[in-house]
């Protein structure tokens, strides 16, 4: 009975200019004769899709790719010193305690040039969005300014407020400010109206709407600008330093810098660098992160 | 009976007189042409500006500043004008500009392959993660010295810090921006039998292109700033100097006005290359596209 309707299909499609596959049947196949289907992954396959080794593994890579160059092709160590003169620099560098109060120096300089920066960016943005006419200022202002290196204002600086921390922090603060205020400022004018209204329907105004509501909201841009402020105050910091340390008060890690190439001691050079890098690593990956995932990651607003 | 069982109160039936013809006033009134100007973006900003000039104009007249330690608007102005015309400003700026679009060219072409060696494999991408982790954060400038020992005074050293300073945040970017690339586009790219270079070309850099962008806008920031301060330094022994240079210089001879003039001249380039140049790329690209507004 199946099979007739089937027929006439069949004869229907031909008629209609289609084909019809032949019926099967597969027989099971013997299970045995397939082999592994799941095998564990060897002990090194195991290790490799670890991040951290493999991570580990290009920096260990890079470190021996120095080493063996430095030593095989005899390169002097005034033009690039080894990996393991470096090591010997930094251990050197660490034996009395002036590398830490240079560390201490550009440290103390940078947080409070950060912090002030931070205030000043929060009071503007503040002004710039409860009224329109202090956001043209804001907007003009960051315009005019974010495009300018703050390095560039050092000379004056130094001519306004003399040498020492004041023209520092003075220069600190123009490189934060702006980055920090421009993203805040855009950050809290893509708060959705739907949040803004929830904070109006609480009776907020003025600095607690402003915490309560824009901040928390804007958090995600707000991070991203503090991000980029530190990433310029610390080049511009570096910078300043290189130039001006000697003459400011104990110097910096930048005017270790200068002053050892200036000296051509080159392992020294390296090993300021790499507490650079240290430090610059420390603050992005682990104060940073640390902060986006305990905020913006774990409200949901950023993967 | 029954609603005053169920404690409701009926209220009382009323008829209202009809209502005279409303008085509402002016529903709609138009503006007058003072505050219809007022609503324009760019009439706002430009008051702004005038206001921030003529403010420092009267205070450094009113106050008798003297110039050597602020000069006036019209003084940086006259100044800005001398250092074109008599001094060679205009030729500090292109040797500023030569220098940077030379680094901005080459630092671009070498994140390029970073990135592309990145996505392609994912040992690749480890080393670009741990290279770019291990070098963003140092400071370009802070290579300088080393760089004048490798190469020598000159434009060479300059290029080699610009380098540093451009790569990293654009491959950084980059490489991320690729990461995030969805699932569908890669899919649809592969339906279409694109590898390789033209599997990056067609797919993955459209779809991560706020991110690419984003990436050049920041390392355009950082090698504006690196430049600046690496002519502050160095240019008196390079070739041809440099705006920052120009800045160090006038400020050394305290020419204080020819100072200004300088920042003047790197507000406005930086202005241009912020707000003209990669405004016009976004708005042709990403916010034609619908990916940012």
């Amino acid at each position: 009975m199946g099979n007739a309707i089937v027929n006439k299909a069949a004869t229907n499609a031909v008629h209609a200019g289609l084909l019809l596959r032949p019926e099967f049947e597969r027989t099971l196949l013997d299970a045995r004769t397939i082999g592994q289907v799941e095998r564990p992954l060897s002990f090194i396959e195991r290790m490799w899709n670890v991040n951290g080794v493999r991570k580990a593994a290009v920096v260990l890579g890079f470190v021996v790719l120095w080493e063996a160059y430095t030593r095989i092709a005899g390169v002097p160590p005034l033009l690039f010193p080894s990996f393991s003169q470096t090591c010997v620099a930094i251990l050197d560098a660490f034996s009395d305690h002036r590398m830490l109060s240079k560390i201490a120096f550009t440290f103390s300089s940078l947080l409070i040039g950060y912090a002030v920066g931070l205030a000043v960016a929060a009071v503007l943005v503040f002004l710039a969005s409860i009224s329109r006419v202090w956001g043209d200022i804001l907007v003009t202002a960051t315009a005019m300014f974010n495009p300018l290196p703050a390095i560039a204002i050092l000379p004056l600086a130094m001519l306004w407020f003399g040498l020492g921390m004041f023209s520092l922090v003075f220069v600190l603060v123009h490189s934060v400010l702006w980055a920090v205020a421009l993203n805040t400022y855009v950050g809290f004018r893509g708060v959705s109206q739907t949040q803004r209204m929830v904070g109006a329907n609480y009776g907020l105004r003025g600095v607690p709407f402003a915490a309560r509501i824009l901040v928390p909201a804007a958090l995600a841009t707000i991070l991203s600008g503090m991000k980029i402020g530190w990433a310029f105050a610390w080049r511009t910091l570096i910078g300043a330093e290189l130039v001006f340390g000697a003459t400011a008060r104990g110097g910096g890690l930048g005017w270790h810098i200068f002053e050892n190439s200036e000296l051509l001691r080159t392992p020294q050079v390296f090993a300021g660098l790499f507490i650079i890098i240290l430090i610059g690593v420390v603050v992005e990956n682990v104060i940073f992160r640390n902060v986006e995932t305990r905020t913006v990651q774990r409200w949901g607003m950023q993967r | 009976m029954t609603e005053r069982q169920g404690h409701l109160v009926e209220r009382p039936e009323y008829v209202r007189p009809a209502l005279g013809r409303a008085l509402t006033g002016d529903a709609a009134r138009p503006l007058s042409l003072a505050a219809r100007l007022a609503d324009t973006d760019p009439v706002r900003k430009f008051t702004v500006l005038l206001a921030a000039i003529v403010i420092w104009e009267v205070y450094t007249r009113g106050a008798q500043v003297p110039e050597l330690i602020f000069p006036s608007f019209d003084e940086t102005i006259a100044a800005l004008w001398r250092g074109l015309v008599e001094y060679d400003l205009a030729q500090q700026i292109w040797s500023s500009l030569k220098v940077l679009a030379i680094g901005y060219a080459i630092g671009l072409a070498i994140g390029a392959v970073l990135s592309f060696i990145a996505v392609s494999s994912r040992f690749g991408g480890d080393i670009l993660g741990t290279l770019t982790a291990m070098l963003n954060p140092l400071p370009a400038i802070a290579l300088l010295p080393l760089a004048l020992i490798w190469f020598g005074l000159g434009a060479k050293s300059l290029i080699f810090v610009l380098l540093h300073s451009i790569v990293w945040p654009v491959a950084l970017n980059t490489h991320t921006g690729f990461m995030s690339v969805p699932e569908p586009l890669r899919m649809v790219g592969r339906n279409y039998g694109l590898r390789n270079v033209r599997y990056v070309a067609k797919i993955l850099i459209p779809a991560a292109f706020p991110s690419i962008l984003a990436g050049l806008k920041l390392g355009w920031a950082f090698a504006w700033r690196t430049l600046i301060a690496s002519e502050l330094v160095f240019g008196a022994v390079a070739e041809s100097g440099g705006l920052g240079w120009f800045i160090f210089a006038s400020r050394n001879e305290l020419d204080i006005p020819g100072a200004f003039a300088g920042l003047l001249t790197v507000i406005l380039i930086g202005f241009l290359v912020e707000n003209v140049i990669f405004r016009n790329i976004e708005t042709r690209t990403v916010v034609r596209w619908g990916m940012q507004s």
